[in-house]
């Protein structure tokens, strides 16, 4: 078995600001990202959607980088840019042709020390954003289902149940204020990430780092509210209308153990073998093979970065001429089926290989395919701010390829359990009513 | 038009040295049988990619059904005569592979990613595919029921009805016209039209095979070679297709979506394809217009007005004709503001000559982010296939830069005039007609359409 090796240097700077480098000279480009140990799970409450919210105001001035200047001097240098919010991290990153990495530290820097906005700004981003929540959401069939619609449904602490995209008096009623006390508490150096990987020497990028950020001052050590959830001791549900889609939809959530132990690498080989794609037992079994569903699929969001309470989704649309009662059976049974009879030896070994390959290609590229070594920026941090430990990234892969069969099917039995369970069903307001009478069996 | 002076950064570290951006070494070798192989090294993970394209699709065999390529290729993956749909599937998985199989309305392909120790018994899967697939009657129609429910969600989707009536009035009755299928259409494939478009398209005579990945170039085309070598096949015949019409002066076409909180724009032109001269000259001054954060267009309806998250434009180009168009999802009570600014930085590239320190930015935007393509494995398999499905020639990625960096002001304004028609822009708006008809209305004559594709007035 060829293993795959990450070269790595990190280090911590005086002010708190962890550092990592991770060379590799295959082509002259270099990715730098920033991640901010904040995501939408601790905004503050009467402020939902402000995590996301603020991480547009990154892009809109710094002390020395007027409005546009973040934008203009990357993408003028050959390079792309962006950032994203998420549960518990928030990221900025950049790839630029590696002449222009001194470039690239200093804008990241300019911003991390004195972020520069005003009211014109921060309306004129509130806009922006309510076009986005319109176009992902809103405007479009099955928007935000189930990544908006399941929280709500499956949490009671209001840090994981609340609307991340906002609501929209939400998002008028964020001011400078809330701007920049949100940037004084979340954004200081030791609450983050630098890492610059690919066409750079481990020293030379350790020097810039300093050279760079040393002399932005730390913060007071952020508060962080307290995200953990009381006991489920019930399966719950809800309903969620949909607006143009026609066939009905329903996602299913099993509560996910904690990171980093024993069950999460179990988890994380079951949830292959339920979600891998067309091999997965949910597509195979409700697409494929009783052809109930039109898609199931879904699984583990972001296996490595959330660090608070999380599920293993599945989503699934189906036929409108089974009801969802039918459809939730053919659902149960799956789950049945791996609960008592686990899986088999070959297709754990199956498994194994393909949760190889895949981590392989996380690391080169990963979710921002047009942005090399996003999957490498994603993980390296994760296992910084969560774990103190980036050399992570090269151990990781033996947890999971040491799964055992019984490992698989006593998660099953422990986190595959309906009172650890939440149920969203996104019902068409147009299409006819629900199968009832005559309806097809789903045998 | 920018409401508010723009300030400029203070103290930005210039640009140190540019290093070379050095492609890697293509090997290529045609078999006897015809098929074309294209190889490149990439070590950068322990694992390849590949696509075996053929140069037949949608458009090909639109006079038969719309779609027909895109449902053999559909259906491929699901059977051969060795294996059935879930023997293929577990059989990916036990070597770590990825494949999908599709076809655009130029092409059809199989693609593949896989870890490089496994290599051999990938390519036998997709030459088994490619050669051998068995149309299973079962697959064909669960795959005709899951392609009408695809069919029906499109309807709902603002980006796709627009796209579809775009093309419809740029194309017309030539194939490009018709983006998808109707209902009606799908319910009407037969197994048999599929297994004709098989034999007709998937021959090594009208086929590439492109791989590049971490492996050694003369051990994998030894492998292609032993793998594909005895397959056996003639190129298709082409016919011509209908000329499409050239419509003159602005037009709007309404989409009615009762209901819809945001109306997304599309409008378009006609413009030229990939193996056209002016094709860099059109990248480079659509990439100034709308093709980049940092363009004018984004600068202005997003960054100074906030009309709308995510505003672009971009060349489409296809193997007969391309096209040019800007799109944006603009809130309903500013879709005529929207529609203003758009043709305003169209008429503005159009008549006043880019400032040199604009186009120099802009020269260096299009170079690096071409470069970005060396980093990965499939971003330089993507690079590889524009190629040689283009046909253009052997040195375009070693001189591609250099020619984006030779181009003049002038050079995009003479662009900008021929190719970013902006009196005879076709404008198409999906919203809700009673937020939006008066302002559409102001751009040209009106016609309204539903989503299911009906003229209502």
């Amino acid at each position: 078995m060829n293993r795959f090796h990450i070269g790595m240097e990190s280090t911590k700077l005086a002010n708190g600001l962890d550092v990592v480098v991770a060379p590799d000279s295959t082509a002259p480009v270099v990715t730098v990202g920033i991640y901010y140990k904040i995501g939408f799970r601790l905004e503050p409450q009467g402020r939902s959607g402000f995590a996301h919210l603020f991480e547009h105001m990154m892009f809109q001035g710094s002390a020395n980088a007027p409005k546009t200047q973040h934008i203009k001097l990357i993408n003028s240098s050959g390079g792309v840019l962006n950032g994203s919010t998420s549960y518990d991290v928030t990221n900025y990153y950049q790839a630029v042709p590696s002449n222009a990495l001194e470039r690239v530290l200093w804008l990241e820097a300019d911003r991390m020390r004195a972020l520069k906005v005003d009211d014109e700004n921060l309306k004129n981003q509130r806009d922006v954003v309510k076009e986005e929540v319109r176009v992902n959401v809103m405007n479009q069939p099955y928007g935000g289902f189930p990544w908006l619609d399941m929280p709500p449904v499956a949490f009671r602490n209001w840090s994981n149940a609340h609307n991340f995209y906002g609501d929209f008096a939400d998002l008028d009623a964020a001011d400078l204020e809330d701007v920049q006390a949100f940037f004084k508490t979340y954004y200081v150096p030791n609450n983050a990430v630098l890492l610059i990987l690919g066409d750079v020497k481990p020293e030379e990028g350790i020097a810039l780092a300093k050279k760079y950020f040393a002399d932005i001052p730390a913060g007071a050590p952020p508060p962080f509210a307290d995200p953990s959830e009381p006991e489920q001791a019930e399966e719950r549900r809800g309903d969620v209308e949909e607006k143009f889609g026609t066939l009905p939809a329903m996602a299913i959530g099993y509560l996910m153990p904690v990171r980093r132990t024993a069950d999460w690498c179990a988890m994380a080989l079951l949830d292959q073998a339920l979600h891998g794609g067309r091999a997965g037992r949910m597509h195979r079994e409700l697409v494929l093979e009783k052809q109930i569903a039109v898609e199931a699929g879904g699984g583990i969001d972001d296996l490595f970065g959330y660090n608070g309470p999380t599920q293993m989704t599945t989503r699934i649309l189906h036929k409108p001429e089974y009801s969802s009662q039918q459809t939730l059976d053919a659902f149960d049974a799956v789950i049945r089926d791996v609960r008592e009879n686990g899986i088999s030896a070959d297709e754990l070994e199956q498994l194994k290989v393909k949760w190889r390959s895949d981590y392989y290609a996380t690391l080169e590229g990963g979710r921002g395919g047009y942005l090399p070594k996003f999957g490498l920026m994603h993980l390296l941090p994760c296992f910084t701010l969560f774990d103190n430990e980036p050399q992570l990234v090269n151990t990781i892969l033996d947890g999971f390829l040491a799964v055992t069969r019984e490992e698989i099917q006593s998660a099953a039995k422990k986190y595959l359990r309906n009172e650890k369970r939440a149920i969203v069903f996104r019902t068409p307001v147009k299409a006819g009513a629900p199968a009832s009478a005559g309806e097809k069996e789903a045998a | 038009m920018a409401t508010r002076a723009m300030e400029v950064a203070i103290g930005v570290p210039a640009l140190a040295a540019e290093r070379a951006v050095t492609w890697p070494k293509r090997t290529r070798a045609r078999l006897s049988n015809g098929l074309e192989v294209i190889l490149a090294e990439a070590h950068s993970i322990p694992k390849f990619h590949g696509e075996l394209f053929f140069r037949s699709g949608n458009a090909a065999v639109a006079d038969r059904a719309p779609g027909l390529a895109e449902m053999t290729a559909t259906v491929v993956r699901t059977g051969t005569t060795k294996r059935a749909s879930r023997q293929i599937e577990e059989d990916l998985r036990r070597i770590g592979a990825d494949l999908s199989s599709g076809a655009g309305a130029d092409t059809s392909a199989i693609s593949f990613s896989g870890l490089s120790e496994f290599a051999e018994p990938l390519l036998g899967l997709v030459n088994e595919l490619a050669r051998e697939a068995s149309f299973p009657e079962g697959e064909f129609e669960r795959e005709r029921r899951q392609k009408l429910e695809e069919v029906k969600l499109e309807r709902t989707q603002p980006g796709f009805l627009a796209s579809e009536r775009l093309r419809k009035v740029l194309f017309g009755a030539h194939p490009y016209g018709q983006v998808s299928p109707s209902e009606q259409q799908v319910a009407a494939y037969k197994r048999e039209d599929l297994q004709a478009v098989y034999s007709e398209f998937y021959t090594p005579a009208n086929g590439i095979l492109l791989l590049v990945g971490d492996f050694d170039s003369n051990e994998m085309l030894k492998s292609a070679e032993k793998v594909f070598g005895t397959w056996a096949g003639k190129k298709p015949d082409s016919k011509a297709s209908a000329t499409p019409p050239n419509p003159r002066g602005r037009r709007l076409y309404l989409v009615h979506v009762p209901g819809a909180v945001q109306t997304q724009i599309l409008a378009g032109c006609h413009a030229i394809t990939r193996k056209h001269p002016d094709w860099v000259k059109l990248g480079l001054t659509n990439s100034l217009y709308g093709g980049a954060f940092n363009s004018r267009l984004v600068m202005n309806i997003r960054e100074d007005k906030g009309y709308t998250y995510s505003p672009r434009s971009g060349v489409s180009a296809l193997r007969q004709h391309g096209y040019f168009s800007v799109s944006a999802a603009v809130r309903n009570d500013v879709v005529a503001a929207s529609l203003t600014e758009i043709f305003y930085e169209m008429d503005k590239l159009r008549s006043v000559p880019v400032p040199e320190p604009e186009l120099a930015d802009a020269q260096n935007y299009l170079s690096g982010v071409f470069s970005m393509g060396l980093a990965t494995q499939d971003g330089l398999l993507s690079q590889l296939s524009t190629v040689a499905l283009n046909e253009l020639p052997d040195d375009y990625l070693e001189t591609y830069r250099q020619k984006v960096r030779a181009l003049t002001p002038e050079d995009l304004r003479a662009t900008a005039r021929r190719y970013l028609d902006s009196a005879n822009m076709q404008i198409v708006a999906v919203g809700d007609r009673a937020q939006i008809e008066s302002q559409t209305a102001l751009f040209g004559e009106l016609e309204v359409y539903d989503a299911q594709g009906a003229r209502v007035s």
